[in-house]
């Protein structure tokens, strides 16, 4: 095995309990708010 | 009376002749300059490679915006720049070609007050032999790119589902790529599409990066705070990866694309095969070519143009080593020095260096990406050119100019990784600023406030979110300009 497989083969595995959470509906309505903020944030000090 | 010429309509040159005709009195004239008839939301390309896209839902006709918006439109390729006019005319002035069948490349001349070289990039396939749709393997860079793309992408699903096993490689196609993003974007849609359609198990998937490490990117890697933890985006990459069972060869400079063989270069020296069944690689960028005379005549390409083609602006281009780096080697009117009047935003601008650090293989081949400069940032520095002519039309020539740093800006990329309502993700992900300032920021470079990734279904509507309204800012509709860049 060459370095970058062996690096991903001990990269953190996601849970089924956060695989779950990604495409939760509510969850990720949640998520679209608070990164659509996160983002406008960025954009404003960019467009500053 | 001013007349402001924009050479391309991407994203920058769009732009900025919506907002220059916006700001600008009837009086002057805004004229674009497009090989091209249409306009193309690039980022969606990539679903329309993996065919859950028409390629009719990426692209529209500029004609009919220029016409409504009162724009002067040439189906042109931009050939010959003029900075101080000919012994003739005096006039700024640039040589364009017809692209319309009809005109049988007939040039003319057009003289300018400003000009705003925002060409994007050339496609330079020919860097790589057997690189391209015309060669040995596929892309995603132009909309009918992407559709051909995707008629071999339904070929290969048939051959998985008779039972073939069939490597897909899927990356960059030579050393010095940039837009990592989206050969990881499409890895991804590939990955999710092969799922959906119950044949992954068929398929090898392998990614193919110049990148040293995966999530670098281009900008050199980031590092997001996730529950109490500051964490690097390659161990946040490497986790997909993992995730999705895709192989990763990084590192890599591919030398060549035969039928079904890749050759390349590890940062190590040694020299690789890899077998595939389906490639996509993305070509490295050049400048689109353009050569410069003065008004005796002299060849003055090398004042205007690095040798990569792209326009020299106010940058940094001393050479320095990595060490001496700084946030201030990159640009901030997107002027050029010798010529003021000239601009570039967006990819045509010459950045000062990569913003990954910088690595030679012992045989001296560089393989380090080249910074990404389009989207979000490439539409900032548009809308800062369109003001700093606006206000020097206005106010005079005196005007200070607007100013716009990648290493004071942020961006935001939405990174798909398959499509879907219901069952889609992206990784979306935020950086301040694009460009890292050790100075502002010496732990990572960046303000762990402004640079973060998730990974979700919420990525995906976002990406969707954006396909519609820069597609809405782009057509000028009923207050467009309230979109941001």
């Amino acid at each position: 095995m060459d370095t970058v497989t062996d690096s991903i083969a001990a990269a953190p595995l996601p849970t089924q309990k956060t695989l779950r959470r990604r495409s939760n509906l509510a969850f990720q309505l949640y998520r679209f708010l608070a990164i659509n903020l996160k983002m406008v944030r960025v954009i404003v000090r960019g467009h500053g | 009376m001013a007349r402001v010429v924009i050479l391309g309509a991407g994203v920058a040159g769009h732009t900025a002749a919506l907002h220059l005709r916006r700001w600008l009195g009837k009086e002057h004239d805004v004229v674009v300059v497009t090989p091209n008839s249409t306009w193309n939301w690039i980022p969606s390309n990539i679903w329309v490679g993996v065919g859950k896209m028409p390629e009719s839902k990426v692209v529209f006709p500029l004609a009919p915006i220029y016409r409504r918006k009162g724009i002067e439109f040439h189906q042109a390729f931009a050939t010959t720049i003029f900075p101080e006019g000919t012994a003739e005319d005096s006039s700024p002035q640039v040589e364009i070609r017809s692209s319309l069948p009809a005109e049988k490349g007939r040039t003319e001349r057009l003289a300018y007050d400003y000009l705003i070289n925002a060409t994007g990039p050339k496609l330079n396939f020919g860097a790589t032999e057997g690189l391209g749709p015309e060669g040995n393997s596929l892309s995603v860079c132009t909309a009918s790119h992407a559709t051909q793309t995707a008629r071999e992408f339904e070929a290969l699903i048939e051959r998985l589902a008779s039972g073939r096993r069939q490597t897909v490689v899927i990356g960059t196609g030579h050393g010095m790529c940039t837009c990592e993003g989206a050969a990881f974007e499409y890895a991804f849609n590939v990955e999710h599409e092969l799922r959906e359609r119950g044949v992954r198990d068929k398929a090898e998937l392998v990614y193919l990066t110049n990148e040293y490490e995966l999530g670098d990117f281009g900008v050199g890697g980031m590092s997001f705070t996730q529950q109490g933890f500051t964490t690097s985006s390659k161990t946040w990459t490497e986790s997909l990866f993992r995730e999705r069972e895709v192989r990763a060869i990084t590192g890599a400079h591919v030398q060549k694309v035969d039928p079904g063989v890749i050759h390349y270069e590890h940062l190590d020296g040694t020299e690789h095969t890899q077998d595939f069944d389906f490639a996509m690689l993305l070509p490295p960028f050049r400048g689109a070519g353009l050569t410069a005379y003065d008004r005796e005549g002299a060849d003055i390409t090398d004042t205007l143009f690095a040798p990569s083609g792209f326009l020299k602006v106010d940058a940094d281009y001393s050479g320095k080593p990595y060490e001496q780096w700084s946030a201030e080697d990159w640009p901030t009117t997107y002027a050029n020095p010798t010529y003021p009047n000239i601009f570039a935003p967006g990819i045509a601008f010459a950045p000062p260096h990569p913003i990954s650090v910088p690595r030679t293989s012992p045989n001296g081949t560089v393989i380090t990406p080249a910074p990404p400069r389009t989207g979000m940032p490439s539409g900032i520095q548009a809308r800062t050119v369109a003001s700093t002519i606006r206000d020097r039309i206005e106010k005079g020539a005196d005007a200070r100019p607007h100013t716009a740093s990648m290493a004071r800006m942020g961006a935001a990329c939405v990174a798909s990784a398959g499509t879907g309502m219901r069952r889609g993700s992206a990784a979306a992900m935020t950086m301040f600023p694009v460009v890292p300032d050790r100075v502002a920021y010496p732990l990572t470079g960046r303000d762990t406030k402004g640079t973060s990734g998730e990974i979700g279904l919420a990525g995906h509507w976002i990406k969707a979110a954006l396909h519609y309204l820069f597609l809405y800012k782009a057509k000028a509709r009923p207050l467009w300009f309230l979109i941001p860049e």
